[in-house]
């Protein structure tokens, strides 16, 4: 059984009197320990796929099977308990909370999963030390350099074991040397973890690097490749 | 649970917006600072007079003569009309007339202006005061020249170094004076006239022959009992209406009094009421503006913590939070600001103060309940965000 299938999605935007359809028709499966990339220019609908997958949004028309189940049709709560605890998001910018330390940063996920503070701490901990950020815990972002406050999101995106990493251009802000860093850590997390990781990218040489990609083109899937 | 995180993250937000804070503050500052000095003020105000009531008994007239209208220069009682009045009136019992003067105190080489009342023995009693050294006067001093001390001004004189135990001698508008006594201190306002607290009190005749001045202009009256207020007031009118040459008098009922005192509260009220109302909206007006700028601000936040699964509620909390923390701020220090407020208002009327402890959770629950209502809009902006575009913002 797929960890996550997508059947036939679309999804258009009203722009003023224009309807743009940005997604067609997308199909394609994910299964448990893989790690594809999803490549495609600007425009061609990797982000809006990237907000359904990531249950941010919701497709018009499709369906969308996470770990077999049927996800239309949720109300904001569930999407939001969905979110919290089979998707762990990493964006391009970082997005950690400036007035928290990196390891509050990390707590966040089980913060609102309800779990007490005592045991959110040693948890958070854990991961930090797993993604090499445990002798930051105490910094906050601002004292923090590009690499390593990704690696901080990373193991925020972590602490709640998601059943899904979704990467957003994880690489985009930061420079070559640091960004194969990061990506050498999601390679390690997935071959070490078997860490399902879907990596939003339109960088080539990041696709490469991912056992399989997911080729967008204009809000259809173009072709689906198994690196050897 | 996450009501803790939420009210440590919502006090770390206020402090980074620290001067924005401060300002949206002032208004509930000073609306909370009026409702609380107003509403202990009430309660001081009323206790006040509760207690000078209980000392003093509300069996007591307070007559007054009326002036002569047009310039007539003011004409007092006689004596003789007033002594025969508990023989002659079946409601009252005694009576207490005095005579108000005022003169300068001197004693070696120290002078003050000091105001003194001309009294008869009957005033003791009828203001219910009690001595704290000597005696009190008597009908028996007749016009000798023998003063008693009231507190306040048996302490001022102390504090100067003149002797005050009874036989000590002084000089009132340049007649030698003998202290007699010191009286014990007494709750002021309504029926009791000033002097008790601050002057000299010498027998009546004594006062009237140092100064043609001296007019017995007001009288109080004990009712017997069983009689009413307004029976007294009658016969107490009729008396003076049958005279030969008929006098118009004012007369003061402690009902009439505590109806004056709550006139004058009244309007009070309703300033301070008004201040801290308008200063509650506009307070809570600038709460609502800071909040609304920090939802603005904190778009990319919102859009975060949406991601990592906080439902609307959560969002819709959080800022609810931080707005009842901050007006609560606001209540807390208006708190101090009010009750000093009323100290300082006590202080200067010679009220005895005391913490209102109503007032202050009145304080505390309205900046709360403005904190909900206008902390509850901003809050609903903040939860209705759409997380993909509150993401997207810088």
């Amino acid at each position: 059984m797929s960890l996550l299938k997508l059947e036939k999605i679309k999804k258009s935007f009203t722009l003023g009197p224009v309807q743009v359809h940005v997604l067609k028709g997308v199909s394609f499966e994910v299964h448990a320990g893989e790690m594809i990339a999803i490549m495609g220019t600007s425009g061609s609908g990797k982000s809006t796929l990237m907000n359904i997958i990531g249950f941010l949004d919701q497709p018009d028309s499709g369906r969308y099977l996470l770990e077999g189940k049927e996800t239309a049709r949720l109300s904001d709560s569930e999407l939001s308990s969905i979110r919290n605890q089979k998707i762990g998001f990493v964006f391009q910018q970082f997005n950690l909370l400036g007035k928290l330390t990196a390891l509050e940063n990390v707590c966040l996920p089980l913060v609102y999963r309800g779990i007490p503070e005592k045991e959110q701490k040693p948890m958070a901990m854990e991961i930090l030390e797993k993604v090499g950020m445990g002798d930051r815990a105490g910094h906050r972002p601002m004292e923090l350099s590009g690499g390593q406050q990704q690696r901080v999101a990373i193991a925020r995106a972590l602490v709640g074991t998601p059943s899904i990493l979704l990467a957003d251009e994880p690489t985009g802000a930061l420079d070559t040397r640091v960004g194969q860093e990061i990506m050498d850590l999601f390679l390690e997390l997935n071959s070490t973890q078997k860490i399902t990781t879907l990596i939003i990218t339109h960088d080539p040489r990041i696709a490469a690097q991912c056992p399989g990609t997911v080729r967008m083109q204009d809000g259809y899937v173009a072709g689906t490749e198994e690196s050897p | 649970m996450i009501l803790k995180a939420n009210l440590r993250e919502a006090s770390r937000a206020l402090i980074s917006s620290r001067q924005r804070s401060i300002l949206a503050l002032l208004g509930i500052i000073i609306g909370i600072a009026s409702v609380i000095a107003l509403v202990s003020i009430g309660t001081l105000v009323q206790r006040e007079s509760m207690r000078q009531f209980m000392e003093m008994g509300t069996d007591i007239l307070s007559v007054q003569a009326e002036q002569g209208r047009g310039g007539g220069s003011p004409k007092g009682f006689r004596l003789q009309d007033i002594v025969i009045i508990p023989e002659s009136l079946s409601s009252i019992a005694t009576v207490a007339p005095y005579a108000s003067s005022y003169g300068e105190l001197r004693k070696d080489g120290k002078r003050m202006s000091i105001p003194g009342l001309g009294v008869t023995e009957s005033f003791f009693h009828m203001n219910r005061l009690a001595m704290a050294e000597g005696r009190f006067i008597s009908d028996l001093d007749g016009t000798t020249a023998h003063a008693c001390l009231s507190s306040n001004l048996a302490e001022k004189l102390k504090a100067q170094g003149i002797a005050t135990h009874p036989g000590s001698e002084l000089y009132y508008d340049n007649r030698k004076i003998t202290v007699i006594g010191t009286l014990e201190p007494a709750a002021m306002g309504g029926m009791r006239p000033y002097e008790i607290q601050e002057g000299l009190l010498m027998p009546l005749p004594a006062v009237q022959r140092m100064s043609s001045q001296s007019i017995i202009s007001t009288f109080m009256a004990r009712l017997s009992p069983g009689f009413t207020t307004v029976q007294g007031t009658e016969e107490i009118r009729a008396h003076f209406s049958a005279l030969p040459d008929r006098m118009e008098v004012r007369i003061m009922s402690p009902e009439e009094m505590i109806a004056h005192m709550e006139r004058q509260f009244r309007m009070f009220t309703l300033l301070l009421g008004a201040i801290g109302s308008i200063s509650l909206i506009v307070g809570g007006v600038g709460v609502m503006n800071v909040m609304l700028v920090s939802v603005t601000e904190r778009k990319r936040e919102i859009g975060i913590r949406r991601a990592l699964g906080a439902r609307k509620k959560d969002i819709q909390w959080q800022f609810l939070i931080e707005s009842v923390l901050l007006s609560l701020v606001g209540g807390l220090v208006g708190s101090l600001i009010g009750v000093a407020t009323s100290w300082g208002i006590a202080r200067f009327s010679g009220w005895q103060f005391e913490i209102v402890h109503g007032a202050l959770v009145l304080g505390v629950g309205v900046s709360v309940a403005i904190g909900i209502f206008f902390g509850y809009y901003p809050a609903r902006q903040a939860a209705a965000l759409n997380p993909i575009q509150a993401l997207r913002t810088d």
